[in-house]
């Protein structure tokens, strides 16, 4: 998409960064490249040659043509030539070295960016992943890494190289005749605020265009996805005219952008012409006063040139510099959150079973109010026990602190007597596995998936997990067996399918405590059998938290309890609830008449 | 390869139709081309003169006099530029624009088959991606026949003053364009597999984030973080292969010019020392090759660019000469004005692919505000009855008939306005929720649209979103529950009064406790209206009056519910399968 990476270039209003962001951005980067303190004095030393032998160029023009030609020397003539071939070929050499330096930097800094905000996220708790979205945290990762990309890839090399070309172009015609080249200067004011109006307005008018390319790509993706939800209701013709909306709105925003380059263009090319129209004019009457020489004048001309280049590209990196900071400022903000589940220094192993105790624990995500408060439970060794309570109740979020997914703000949890957050994260991930509601798969065969249980099975033992839950076979039926890729077009698996293999993982992982989270959607009903059948091989001599949607689920387990407002209300055997006629006896009522209607 | 070209050759005539509708601002455009390159050629003449005769002829008058020549010069350059860059945008967003409606128009008329062949993603990537390539040649076309002007120029004045000197200088550039085009023939490869490698370690980080939960359950960061690794270094080593790229090509854009500019003062010196060359025209030649510098690398660009433009227009004209395959009638026919909604399925046999028929020999029969559920084991085809019956595939043989007229004599819109649908996934569209109700009819009162709604049971939970029936929904919208959507979709189906009305069973996607808010909306709908249901769950088949048993093909059974339990052993395995059993998992006994 050509017209993207085109548009990333712009930054919005509130992307754009303060002075003081800035600067501190810059001392961060400094130290982020801390590695390359030395080949970045190389680069830019190599940058510094390659100008020097662009702006010599011209010079050597006026000696040319003062000492050769108007002296009639042939020998400073062929001087002249050879010198500028000389700095040509030297243009050549430290050019490539100078490119070639700076993406040596710049690359594999990208490279161990993106492996140093991937390991950091990777660390972060998930309350952290709860309060993000998923499309952001990606964009930190992609888009705004990339941001840094078009920078590092030419933009770097680009900006150094255009300052020091306008700065010697300066000093150079300065030094020629201070006379004529303040004349001269006279034309770059104009072309700097033309710049920067065009910055400016460019901008705002690719911004715009951003926007309306994203509602238009939005009317044609719905359009297309929908298309069959239009023919059905013959609305085609109607689709059509609103996508006709949307194409001319872009269509008019790109028009825009046209009218404003088509202001600034030739006003630069204007410009240029008439510093040239000047330098013949004054040039040539100064020349006549014997101030400067004629090589002097057709140095300026040549010169002229290396004066407007520099305004105009910097303008427009200006823009890409910009995006980058908004991109690193980003990153450096991910880089400084603080996982808040870490391991404490000098953790200690969590025992290989035991009892998982919560004990008097109250908690609340971030400041909001408390979603749990005093909760004291105890799952025994090989005991299954079921969380039951409304939507919202508390009972999901009294799993995750078992498994320290969060840490609670009052009380503690126990595994054998040793408090979760005192344990080493590798021994903790160990004993205790959750598996989630939806079975989520990575790219790659069915084995790999099973293996993420622990990655450094053998063919033989992910086999044995998935004999041990029974469906080895099921998935043998597949073209490819256990190498069928889950990803690929035509392969996918079923949901029910995919929670066998998030269930294989767990039984490969062969936790002490396994914390399940019941899926809410239906299956299709033969896999529904195979998952009922994995999950009871899968839960056998094992300690079981199930967090129950459905009451049939929690009827099942040893004990139940009843989570609703953040406490803990009833805590027993199914037929003892029952008994009380409290809240999981009307909760049971309520669930067999809802199933007795859609039967 | 023939292949390949052909669609090129597909693809040119397809930029060529496309810009003929452009023609006066393409000959504008190369006007003001034609205007600007004369004042570009003529600028270094005036100043060669101007040093010649007035700085040193030592004429003061004349020295001014070229001056404020050149700078008239430069505002109808300036104007020039104008012209020529405001024609050539002008252009190529116009025939982008045109094209991408073009191209969208043509995807709505085409058939369902056509559509469950092509992926989104392609179809997406036609409109946007290769317009925008046909586009970037687009708008360097008039652009290169100034530079051709230019170009031109240039060497008939050089050639003019001394052809040696011209040949010599000018020698090197064309490397220049050769050089430019080489850059970006090797640079698109590598770019691609750039993004392609980009493309694989985004997929790491968007499933480890996606999947947190999992690699957090089971402490699997360390596996994440190896595979971003690999990918992270694969990434690197394509992009420093075009770093190396760049850095073999870029230097050259400096270095070829210079190389004249050194040419143009050693031999051309010794030829003003000779007498045959006045210094003026020393630098006027200077002054020309810095203005090739870029006209020609563009030449070098627009070389490579055309290859993949070409192929771009060649797939986008691939589409649009893909025909619709299920059209109007030539003669259309009405459907009775009175008819109660009778539908008959006669003798009909369909697949998706030659040879391998999903329905073979299927007669069925729906009288008059008859609910017939369709029941069958998987793949038996009974979704595949819903979707011939409003023409999204035509029929292989036999026929299908609405109140006893062939569908296919039928003008599509009017079939489809006497058939209402509820798809098995609901698909809403990002709009409020009553456009969305009034989709089949946008110009529906809101008290249509609140019956509407009213009928699917929709009506309560709308008034209570945050906007009511303003509220905007859809993938860009508030987020609607599956049960919600459901109603939505039903309250669609049912807002122009269709005389039949197929509902693909659709509570899979709904919470099971919610199932039956959904059934007691449909008897609703449903009442005194023609309804053909797809049922792929035991509990829909309540809603039937008459159940009809599918398998391979055809009708194997047909009666009431009770009949068929009773009668049935096919019709009692079927149901087993279907899971007639309350839904049930999690954690086991």
């Amino acid at each position: 998409m050509a017209s993207d990476a085109r548009l990333e270039a712009f930054a919005s209003d509130e992307e754009l960064l303060t002075r003081d962001d800035a600067k501190h951005l810059v001392r961060r980067l400094w130290r982020l490249l801390d590695r390359y303190h030395r080949r970045i004095a190389i680069a830019t030393l190599l940058i510094m040659l390659w100008t020097a032998c662009l702006l010599a160029g011209p010079t050597l023009v006026k000696h040319g043509i003062d000492a050769g030609l108007r002296g009639k020397d042939e020998g400073a003539l062929d001087l002249a030539a050879g010198l500028y071939l000389a700095v040509a070929i030297g243009g050549l050499l430290f050019a490539r070295a100078a490119i070639w330096s700076v993406s040596k930097i710049g690359e594999p800094f990208l490279r161990d960016l993106r492996n140093k905000v991937f390991n950091h996220l990777m660390a972060l708790d998930l309350g952290f992943f709860e309060r993000e979205q998923t499309g952001r945290l990606v964009a930190r990762l992609t888009s705004d890494v990339d941001a840094m990309q078009d920078l590092v890839q030419i933009g770097l090399a680009q900006f150094a190289q255009n300052v020091f070309l306008f700065l010697g172009a300066v000093i150079v015609i300065l030094v020629l005749s201070w006379k004529l080249a303040l004349c001269t200067l006279v034309v770059v004011p104009p072309v700097v605020w033309a710049s920067r109006w065009f910055r400016r307005e460019s901008s705002r008018a690719f911004l715009e265009v951003r926007d309306r390319i994203g509602a238009n790509l939005a009317t044609l993706q719905e359009g297309l996805a929908g298309v069959r939800v239009v023919q059905a209701f013959g609305r085609e013709r109607a689709f059509a005219r609103r996508f006709r909306e949307t194409n001319e709105a872009q269509y008019d925003a790109n028009l825009e952008t046209v009218r404003i380059s088509t202001r600034y263009f030739p006003f630069i090319e204007f410009c240029g012409v008439a510093g040239t129209a000047l330098i013949i004019g004054i040039g040539g009457w100064f020349a006549d006063q014997r101030i400067v020489t004629v090589g002097t004048v057709a140095a300026f001309i040549l010169y002229l040139n290396n004066l407007f280049e520099p305004v105009q590209q910097l303008s427009q990196l200006y823009n890409t510099l910009q995006q980058s900071g908004a991109a690193l400022k980003k990153l450096v903000a991910l880089l400084d959150t603080e996982p808040k589940v870490a391991e404490k220094p000098g953790a200690v192993d969590l025992p290989l079973e035991g009892a998982l105790e919560v004990d008097d624990v109250s908690f609340r995500y971030g400041t909001g109010p408390l979603v749990l408060e005093e909760v004291s439970v105890t799952v025994a060794h090989g005991e299954r026990l079921a969380l039951v309570g409304p939507t919202g109740a508390g009972k999901s979020t009294l799993a995750k602190l078992m498994c320290r997914f969060y840490d609670p703000a009052v009380g503690a949890v126990r595994f054998g007597g040793v408090s979760l957050d005192d344990a080493t994260l590798a021994s903790l991930r160990e004993r205790i596995v959750v598996v989630p509601q939806e079975g989520f798969l990575f790219a790659g065969s069915i084995r790999d998936n099973v293996r993420v249980g622990r990655p450094d099975a053998s063919d033989a033992t992910v086999d044995a997990a998935l004999d041990a839950l029974g469906i080895r076979g099921r998935f043998l039926e597949l073209p490819e067996g256990l190498d069928t890729e889950v990803r690929e077009r035509g392969s996918r698996l079923s949901a029910g399918e995919r929670q066998l293999v998030s269930l294989a993982r767990a039984a490969l992982a062969d936790p002490a405590l396994l914390i399940l989270d019941e899926a809410t959607s239906n299956l299709d009903p033969g896999t529904e059998r195979d998952v009922e059948a994995a999950l009871e091989a899968l839960t056998a001599g094992r300690s079981v938290v199930v967090v129950a949607h459905r009451l049939s689920t929690a009827a099942r387990a040893d004990r139940i309890a009843v989570v609703d407002h953040g406490r803990l209300q009833e805590l027993g055997r199914h037929e003892e609830l029952i008994r009380r006629e409290g809240r999981y006896a009307s909760l049971w009522a309520s669930w067999t008449a809802a199933q007795a209607r859609a039967s | 390869m023939d292949r390949e070209n052909e669609a090129r050759r597909a693809g040119w005539r397809l930029m060529r139709s496309a810009l003929a509708t452009q023609r006066s601002w393409l000959t504008l455009g190369i006007l003001a081309g034609g205007l600007w390159t004369a004042t570009k050629l003529s600028v270094p003449l005036l100043a060669a003169a101007a040093v010649d005769q007035g700085i040193l002829g030592g004429d003061g008058d004349k020295i001014l006099l070229y001056s404020l020549i050149i700078a008239v010069i430069g505002v109808i350059q300036g104007l020039g530029t104008a012209g020529r860059r405001y024609t050539a945008f002008r252009i190529s967003y116009r025939v982008e624009t045109d094209l991408r409606e073009r191209l969208f128009a043509h995807l709505q008329q085409l058939h369902f088959a056509f559509h469950d062949r092509a992926q989104t993603g392609q179809l997406m990537a036609r409109a946007n991606s290769d317009i925008q390539q046909v586009n970037l040649v687009v708008v360097l076309l008039p652009l290169t026949v100034a530079t051709m002007f230019l170009l031109a120029g240039v060497i008939v004045v050089m050639v003019l003053h001394n052809a040696l000197l011209a040949v010599l200088s000018l020698g090197a550039l064309p490397l220049l364009s050769v050089a430019a085009a080489r850059f970006s023939h090797r640079l698109h490869p590598v770019s691609l597999q750039l993004q392609n490698e980009l493309g694989d370690y985004s997929g790491v980080v968007e499933e480890s984030v996606a999947g947190i939960r999992v690699v957090k359950g089971f402490g699997t960061e360390a596996r994440q973080e190896e595979q971003l690794r690999v990918e992270a270094d694969q990434v690197l080593d394509r992009a420093l292969a075009g770093a190396r790229l760049r850095a073999n090509f870029l230097p050259l854009v400096d270095f070829l010019p210079a190389l004249a500019l050194v040419i143009i003062l050693g031999y051309g010196g010794h030829l003003v020392l000779q007498g045959k060359l006045q210094i003026g025209d020393l630098i006027a030649f200077n002054a020309y090759i810095l203005y090739l510098l870029w006209p020609l690398r563009l030449v070098g660009m627009l070389i490579a660019q055309a290859a993949r433009s070409s192929a771009a227009a060649g797939r986008i004209h691939e589409l649009l000469v893909t025909d619709a395959a299920v059209v109007d009638p030539p003669k259309p026919k009405s459907l009775p004005r009175t008819g109660g909604g009778e539908v008959r399925f006669e003798g009909v046999r369909f697949g998706y692919s030659p040879g391998a028929p999903v329905l073979d020999g299927l007669d069925l029969l729906l009288h008059p505000g008859e609910a017939v559920a369709v029941v069958g084991p998987t793949a038996s085809g009974k979704t595949t009855v819903a979707r011939l019956l409003p023409r999204f595939y035509d029929v292989d043989a036999g026929r299908v008939l609405v109140d006893g007229v062939d569908i296919r004599e039928l003008r599509l819109r009017e079939l489809r306005r006497a058939i209402g649908i509820v798809f098995e996934d609901t698909f809403l569209f990002t709009d409020s929720v009553a456009e969305n109700i009034a989709f089949a009819q946008p110009d529906a009162s809101m008290e249509t649209v609140r019956e509407a709604a009213r009928l699917a049971g929709a009506d309560e939970f709308i008034q209570r979103l945050p906007e009511g029936y303003d509220t905007l929904i859809g993938e860009h919208g508030y987020s609607l529950s599956g049960g919600q959507r459901q109603r939505v979709a039903i309250a669609r189906a049912v807002l122009a009064d269709p005389r039949v009305l197929i509902l693909d069973d659709a509570t899979s996607s709904v919470d099971p406790t919610k199932e039956h808010e959904i059934r007691a909306a449909l008897r609703e709908v449903m009442r005194d209206r023609t309804t053909l249901i797809i049922a792929h769950r035991a509990a829909t088949i309540a809603l039937a009056d008459r159940v009809v048993l599918l398998d391979e093909g055809h009708v194997v059974a047909e009666g009431t519910h009770d009949d068929l339990l009773v009668n049935s052993d096919r019709y009692r395995q079927v149901l087993a399968q279907a899971g007639a059993a309350a839904p049930v998992a999690g954690a086991a006994d």
